[in-house]
């Protein structure tokens, strides 16, 4: 078995998996996608040294670039602990053929490196060092911080997959991250300088560029030798068992029929991993206005702050509702042929999304710091996200037909199989529809007469909640068919 | 109790199943043996309305299965994994399918209780979740979840295959028991010729979606069906 091999396996793996078997439309959609973040990316790379210097005009750029590159590292740490997954499970059928260990290790530990999180920063790291080159930098310093700046990126791989193992050490790690940005708040020291200083030593004395190499050669053999000593079934492959814990669900009973649902969607989301990771975007969700109410730019436009009100109580809403019966998708066949009123199992799952946003709007307190205008207006966000959100969320949930693998960790692009142009027409609404209901009567009344309507459309959606049920049990009942067999397919 | 006519089921064209008329009265136990690709999950599919037929209907008790949903109260069916919830554990589980079915909790427990031999120790009170079971132990939850809420046609796929020798004993005298006591209508399907001939009152042979042979079960019929199948192999 050479290398070559392996890289068809790969291959077809990669084109034979089911999200990639869709229609030409998703194809090109998927197309323009990876373009538009690879362009980003570039453009970014690309622009940042003059950004740079145009914010600190008397500061050399790399340095400026250099001071931030930590929060870079930071982020990309913590993104990758939560979404990125070193891939054994693909070994398992290899275990028993004549191919070495160590060939099966290194090809494992040598492919996690295309994945999506390293080929994002050279798209960062080398438009930036072109146009350092083309700033007359000296080319051997320069080339010395690329190719520390991509081991170290490269480390990070290695890091995660460590941690992903051990705790501990990702709970060390996070609390390391806190440090820093405490130390930073309050003022005592400032982290992104004393790193910045690291990173910029890469450029000004080269040879410093071995430690970075160093690090990521020690990170690559202590992940060697935890996958050769785990090449078991019962080591690495095999999959964490946990057992159940004892809680009692009898408060829930007051739901009357809907309480096994409810009892079960609970379950669900504390028992497994992909939904822990919804719960987790979610959050984020919530500190989704500060991108926006900290800008004095967005601050005259409230049209657009009402986007980003809706965004912060409906996380949950949005990335749990609109995977709705793909949650269900493992056990689909036996939904279908016990004796299950649509209309409760819909009931729970709205009673689950409304409960998010009610946790998501407390949560939302601290906004009052940015005043009332604000805080009623993420209120009025989440009257539109009980009412009229959930339902519009159900519905293009209803049209989507990608199984959903519980227990792993969604792999990227993996999101983008749930996309298919119809779910887009559903979700423009869900946008669009508070910044049009605010927008007129905003335009023509006042900013509260804005904000009444957008209420007001929450609560009308609440009052035609059995007409949305019902529809959305009709989209059920008409796609039952093809919803068994798209589930039935793996993932 | 099941009525079949003129049912048909195409895939891309190529009929995988046609089955002119068919009857099963209410407590037989009934099983149904062919090669793979004989249609026999496809017909138990079309039996839960999993799929959709392309001609003809299933009457089940009175109910078309595919225009009415109220065939599902008295039907319980294991197929595969996908019948089972996995982040569950097995006391969940049932409680689960026993609340779906009108049972309240204490009922199911009480109804559990009587198959702790059938479990040997291995499911209950483990707080394991269903998806860290042996193939083998899932099958077991699995078929003693559709036991539960004294459905009146059960439909069991390939339910020998995986589990052990007692417990493929204890799921025949569990058939038999079932439908002797409470007349309910077993559906089963089988490569295992032995088992399915001793936990059947009649056994139907499918070959390329065809009915090929209806046979009530005697001393004879294991001779019989090992006998056409060896005979299969020298066409």
């Amino acid at each position: 078995m050479q290398i070559a091999d392996f890289l068809r396996l790969e291959w077809q793996q990669f084109t034979r998996a089911a999200y990639f078997q869709k229609s030409l439309a998703i194809k090109i959609l998927m197309g323009f996608l990876v373009l538009y973040f690879g362009v980003t990316a570039l453009l970014i790379g690309g622009l940042i040294y003059f950004i740079a210097e145009d914010a600190a005009p008397n500061v050399d750029p790399l340095v400026t670039v250099n001071n931030l590159l930590v929060i870079w590292v930071a982020l990309d740490l913590l993104l990758r602990y939560f979404l990125q997954q070193l891939p054994v499970l693909n070994v398992k059928p290899l275990m028993a053929m004549p191919v070495q260990r160590t060939k099966v290790v290194r090809f494992v530990l040598l492919r996690s490196l295309s994945s999506f999180f390293n080929i994002l920063p050279l798209f960062l790291y080398i438009p930036f060092t072109v146009v350092l080159l083309v700033n007359d930098y000296n080319p051997i310093q320069t080339l010395a911080w690329f190719v520390g700046v991509v081991s170290i990126s490269f480390s990070i791989n290695f890091t995660n997959f460590l941690i992903n193992k051990n705790n501990t050490l990702f709970y060390a790690l996070l609390a390391l991250i806190t440090l820093g940005v405490a130390l930073n708040y309050f003022g005592v020291y400032d982290p992104r300088a004393f790193a910045g200083g690291y990173f910029y030593a890469l450029f000004d004395k080269p040879y410093w560029v071995v430690v970075p190499l160093f690090v990521m050669y020690l990170l690559y053999r202590s992940n060697k030798s935890l996958l050769l000593n785990g090449f078991y079934l019962d080591d690495l492959v095999a999959k964490k068992v946990s057992l159940a814990e004892d809680s009692d669900f009898s408060w829930l009973k007051r739901f009357g029929p809907v309480a096994p649902f409810l009892e079960n969607d609970i379950k669900l989301i504390r028992r497994n991993v992909r939904p822990r990771q919804v719960l987790l975007v979610s959050f984020m969700f919530l500190f989704y206005g500060l991108i926006f109410y900290t800008q004095d730019i967005y601050m005259e436009m409230p049209t657009i702050l009402v986007f980003a009100s809706i965004f912060v109580t409906g996380g949950f809403l949005m990335t749990f509702g609109q995977q709705v019966p793909s949650w269900d998708s493992q056990y689909y066949k036996l939904l279908m042929s016990q004796n299950i009123p649509y209309r409760q199992y819909l009931n729970a799952k709205w009673m689950l999304m409304v409960f998010g946003v009610l946790v998501s709007f407390v949560l939302s307190l601290p906004y009052l710091y940015f005043g009332w205008d604000i805080y009623a207006m993420i209120a009025a966000g989440a009257l539109f996200n009980v009412g009229l959100n959930s339902f519009i969320t159900l519905i293009g949930g209803a049209l989507n037909r990608t199984p959903i693998v519980l227990n792993e960790k969604a792999k990227a692009f993996s999101n983008t199989s749930g996309f298919n142009p119809t779910q887009l027409l559903i979700g423009l609404p869900k946008i669009f529809m508070p910044m049009l209901f605010f927008y007129v009567p905003y335009k023509l009344i006042s900013f509260d007469a804005g904000l009444i309507c957008v209420a007001l459309s929450g609560v009308l959606g609440l009052v035609f909640r059995s007409q949305f049920l019902s529809l959305i049990e009709r989209i059920y009942k008409r796609g039952k068919h093809k919803t068994i067999a798209a589930f039935a397919q793996e993932s | 109790m099941i009525k079949v006519e003129n049912l048909t089921k195409k895939y891309q064209g190529v009929e995988v199943l046609n089955i002119s008329e068919l009857s099963i009265p209410k407590g037989q136990s009934f099983g149904l043996v062919g090669n793979n690709g004989a249609g026999k999950t496809t017909f138990f599919s079309l039996l839960l309305d999993l799929i959709r037929p392309a001609t003809g209907q299933i009457h089940s008790k009175g109910v078309r299965i595919d225009a009415s949903e109220d065939w599902k109260p008295f039907t319980s069916a294991f197929l595969d994994e996908s019948f089972l919830i996995g982040y569950l554990t097995p006391e969940e589980y049932f409680v689960f399918i026993g609340k779906l079915r009108g049972q309240s909790k204490s009922e199911v427990i009480e109804f559990i209780a009587k198959f702790e031999g059938f479990f040997n120790d291995e499911i209950l009170g483990k707080r394991k979740f269903l998806r860290d079971l042996s193939k083998g132990n899932q099958k077991k939850v699995g078929l003693i979840g559709a036991l539960i809420g004294n459905p009146e046609v059960v439909i069991l796929d390939e339910p020998f295959a995986n589990l052990d020798p007692s417990t493929q004993i204890r799921l025949k005298q569990l058939i038999k028991s079932e439908t002797q006591n409470t007349h309910t209508t077993f559906l089963i399907s089988s490569h295992d010729l032995t088992h399915v001939t001793e936990a059947c009152d009649r056994i139907v042979v499918l070959e390329k979606g065809q009915v090929i042979n209806d046979l009530q079960t005697s001393t004879e019929t294991l001779k019989e069906l090992e006998k056409y199948f060896s005979e299969s192999l020298e066409d």
